[in-house]
Parts: C-alpha cells; sequence; structure tokens
C-alpha cells in the first residue's frame, strides 16, 4: 500500500494573464494594459498519508481555496505537480449543479451523476442523503422553494453521504441550525475515523482543527508558514494573529 | 481521442439527465407546460407564412412545410451556437465546484435544441401528410444530412465555447454574423430561384447551413438527392472542428475558472 495519498511538489498558481479579453476594449485602448500578476499558491510541497487529516489555516487571501481547488482538479496550476496516487477526490462544497425549478430529489441525483457516482449507487444512497438533510416535505418540492439554510443542508448532506478516498472540506462546517451543525460534526467525525479516507480541511476554527486534525499547515501569502503537530502550529497562529 | 471517448461515456447518464431537468424545469411553472414547444414553432411559421407567403407572395411547392423546415434546422443551430458563447460562464456553479468536460455541456444543450427540433419535425411530418407530399427513396438523405448538421453545430460551438470565456464581447459579435447567416441561408425564400446565377450555387455550397437546407427540403419534399460531394466536404470540415475544438478545450479548461 501506498504511504501517501496526496503529494504536492513546488506547486505555483497564478493568475497572470488571464483576464477576459474584450474586443471593444482593444479597439479602444492602444497601450497595452499592465497585466496584474497574482501568485496566489508559491512553491507549495507537501504530502498526507492515507487516512490522516490534514488542516489547513490562515487567513482570508492566503491561497487556502486555490490550492483545494488545484488538489480537486478545477485549477490547472502553472508549474509543479499534484499526485493523488489514483485517489478519488470530492470537494466537499455547496450547491453543485443545482437546477432550481427542480425538486430536491431530482437535484441529488444530478449532483451525484456530477461528481462521478454512477446512478445505481446514487439511487441505493438516496434514502441515507435524504434522512441525513431532514427537509421533510421539502425534498419533493422545488429546490428554488428552499430557505438558504435548507439549500445548503442539502448540499452538504449529497457530498458527505457520497464518499470519496479523499475528501477536501473547505470551510462549510457551519451550515445549518445548531442541530444541523452537531449532525454534520458528527458525519465529519464519522468519515474522518474512517482510517481509509484522507482527509484534507480548511477552517478558521481552531477548535474544529486541533479536535480533527492529525497535522495542521498554516499558509500566509501563498507560502507554507509552518506545518506540523496542530497544537503547537495554532499556538503560534495565534500568537501571530493578535 | 481515447480520452474523449471515455469521457462521453462517463458522463453520458449526467448529459442526459441534465437535459431532462433542464426541459422538465422550463415547463414546470407554465400554464400551457408542453404545449409551448409546439405553440411556439407554429406561431412563427403562421407569422413567416403571412409576411413571406402572403405580402411578398412566395411561390414554393408546399410552402408552409418550405419554412417550417427551414425553421427547425435554423432555430437548432442558432440556439445551440448563442448559447454556447457563455455557456462557461452561466454554468459557473458546476464549472467552479468541479471537474467536468467542458463540452459536455454543448452536449446539453444539444440535447435539449435537439428534442425541440424533433418536436418541429414532427409537426412537418404533419404538414406533408396534409399535402400529400410524395415519398421518395431520397427521404433516407435526411439522416446523413442531420449528421452532419450535429458535427458542424458541435465543432464550432466548441470554438465559440473557448473563445466566449476569454473575449467577454463575442457573444455581441456572433448575434451579428448569425443574424447575417439567417438571412443568407434561405429559410423563408429559395436562394436557387431567388437569386442570380453564379451567387445562389456559391451560398449553397459555401454557407454550409443553406447548403443543408436546401438539400433537406429537396430530400424530403421534392424527392431529389442531394450533393454528396458537398456533404462529404462540410461532414470533414465539421469533424476537423470538432477534433481541433475538443483538444483546445482539453488543453485550456482548467484555466477557464480562473477568468470567469
Amino acid at each position: 500500500m501506498e504511504k501517501y495519498a496526496i503529494e504536492v511538489k513546488d506547486l505555483c498558481i497564478s493568475y497572470k494573464n488571464l483576464k477576459a479579453y474584450s474586443i471593444k476594449k482593444s479597439l479602444l485602448r492602444f497601450k497595452k494594459t499592465k497585466v496584474d500578476e497574482f501568485e496566489a499558491v508559491k512553491n507549495v510541497s507537501f504530502a498526507v498519508e492515507k487516512g490522516k487529516i490534514l488542516g489547513i489555516i490562515g487567513k482570508n487571501g492566503s491561497g487556502k481555496s486555490t490550492m483545494m481547488k488545484a488538489l480537486a482538479g478545477i485549477f490547472s496550476p502553472n508549474s509543479g505537480t499534484i499526485d493523488l496516487k489514483g485517489n478519488t477526490i470530492s470537494l466537499l462544497s455547496i450547491g453543485v449543479g443545482f437546477e432550481k425549478e427542480m425538486t430536491g430529489r431530482a437535484n441529488i441525483l444530478l449532483s451525484g451523476m456530477l461528481l462521478g457516482f454512477s446512478e445505481e449507487f446514487i439511487r441505493s444512497k438516496m434514502d441515507e442523503i435524504i434522512k441525513f438533510a431532514g427537509l421533510g416535505h421539502f425534498i419533493d418540492m422545488p429546490v428554488k422553494t428552499y430557505s438558504s439554510g435548507m439549500y445548503s443542508k442539502l448540499a452538504f448532506s449529497i457530498t458527505a453521504t457520497l464518499e470519496t478516498d479523499i475528501v477536501l472540506i473547505d470551510e462549510v462546517l457551519s451550515v445549518g441550525d445548531q442541530r444541523f451543525k452537531k449532525k454534520s460534526y458528527d458525519k465529519m467525525k464519522s468519515l474522518i475515523s474512517n482510517h481509509d479516507r484522507t482527509v484534507v480541511i480548511v477552517s478558521h476554527s481552531l477548535s474544529t482543527l486541533s479536535e480533527l486534525c492529525d497535522e495542521v499547515m498554516w499558509m500566509e501569502d501563498g507560502e507554507i508558514k509552518m506545518i506540523g503537530d496542530p497544537d503547537e502550529v495554532l499556538e503560534k497562529y495565534v500568537e501571530f494573529m493578535k | 481521442m481515447n480520452r474523449f471517448i471515455r469521457d462521453v461515456k462517463q458522463y453520458s447518464k449526467y448529459t442526459q439527465h441534465s437535459a431532462k431537468a433542464i426541459l422538465k424545469s422550463e415547463v414546470a411553472n407554465s400554464y400551457l407546460n408542453w404545449l409551448w414547444w409546439i405553440l411556439d414553432p407554429v406561431c412563427f411559421m403562421i407569422i413567416y407564412y403571412f409576411i413571406f407567403g402572403i405580402v411578398f407572395g412566395a411561390k414554393e411547392k408546399y410552402f408552409l412545410a418550405f419554412i417550417f423546415i427551414g425553421l427547425t434546422i435554423w432555430d437548432f443551430f442558432n440556439k445551440t451556437v448563442m448559447q454556447s458563447v457563455k455557456i462557461v460562464k452561466n454554468n459557473k456553479s458546476i464549472v467552479s465546484k468541479v471537474y467536468l468536460p467542458k463540452y459536455i455541456l454543448i452536449f446539453v444543450k444539444m440535447l435539449v435544441n435537439g428534442f425541440k427540433m424533433a418536436i418541429s419535425f414532427a409537426i412537418v411530418v404533419i404538414l406533408m401528410i396534409i399535402y400529400r407530399v410524395p415519398l421518395t427513396v431520397n427521404i433516407l438523405h435526411v439522416v446523413p444530412l442531420m449528421l452532419v448538421l450535429f458535427v458542424l453545430t458541435f465543432g464550432i460551438s466548441t470554438f465559440l465555447l473557448h473563445f466566449g470565456v476569454y473575449v467577454e464581447d463575442l457573444s455581441n459579435v456572433v448575434t451579428i454574423v448569425l443574424r447575417l447567416m439567417f438571412y443568407i441561408t434561405g429559410i423563408f425564400y429559395n436562394i436557387m430561384t431567388k437569386l442570380e446565377a453564379p451567387y445562389n450555387l456559391v451560398i449553397t455550397r459555401g454557407n454550409p447551413m443553406a447548403f443543408l437546407l436546401t438539400s433537406l427540403r429537396q430530400a424530403m419534399l421534392y424527392g431529389e438527392a442531394p450533393d454528396m460531394i458537398i456533404l462529404l466536404i462540410w461532414l470533414a470540415f465539421g469533424l476537423l472542428l470538432s477534433v481541433c475544438g475538443i483538444r483546445l478545450i482539453y488543453k485550456n479548461e482548467n484555466s477557464y475558472v480562473k477568468v470567469i
């Protein structure tokens, strides 16, 4: 068995040259506009062992979400490599491809398929998802009638129930009302307690990270400031943020 | 190319379900529901019939069926091409959350528009029965003609999908080009008889939509076979466009999210 589930080497992601271009603008402006270059992630290397939980912390705009997206295969890195060792991966995110006029039930099927699961598998998990979301009769109503909390609850239930080898969680632990929060936190824990599953969590909640993670990575301006034991890193982080 | 086949297989179920969901949600809240799919083309046909058949006095045989074939094909092409310019932006919620080959979005649109086209075609068949249009073997040419239509539409759409991401006002340009094409495609007049000798041939051969339209009408209404060589040329061109377009998308699709 492979020791690592994720290996990232010298990852760089920047947003240069990628401003949308318009014919009108280029006709009106002869001078070349300066290209803003913004490096969101700079030379980041790390590895996560199989079955371990990595927490990522850092202030807003430090490149956490960008890196998560790169891990999930949505962004292409400018340089460097991401090796997932053939594991399936999903980004736990809110409302993937919901069709607003359709019922919750139909949307479960649609989102699940987008995440790459087969129709049979989703149907077999359907009851579990519906039960977990706890929306009552709303599950057969169009999604547009949902409140924002219900919407996120459904989205969370889909991604949390349809499990992949690697799960990326981007600050969605605080979804829904108090009861659902508790439920989703427990679900997270049970997801995590499965020793074959590798998890990467981005969060601002120190208590979540120190309780759940085996290792914490602190990012600052696109670089790794520190990586290691949760308590040590979090202590330094709290000190730094004061 | 192998990747393309594998991806299409993997996402084919999603494509179908997504198209179904779009169609269902389109009619979910209107009073006449799916009747609109029939009413919409019928009303436009009546308008064009009134203007071109009565006001301008067009004298084509089976004129209603003649316009209807034109409208049906043009609508499919026009809608799919137009929608694909902004398709990535409009599906931001999907594109920024999971990976999916972006041309799958075109397939979804083609299925949706293809379904509407099938309804229009059913109306054409009804019209043909009412007119008692004599059927010949040549009607079988409809199959290769439709195939070329799909390939060409897909090929053009892939390029528009790619450039639509980077060029903000591409849709304005595309609207103008499509309008020009609309008038030189001969949807409500016969190019061959209304235009002077060299130009009519140039247009019917050089404009793929005009060629497909004219050939479809010939095959369905007037029992004539299409020009196979030109059909093959357009098929080859469509395939070439599609292959290049798919490559272009594969190469760049992971940067799209950074722009939108």
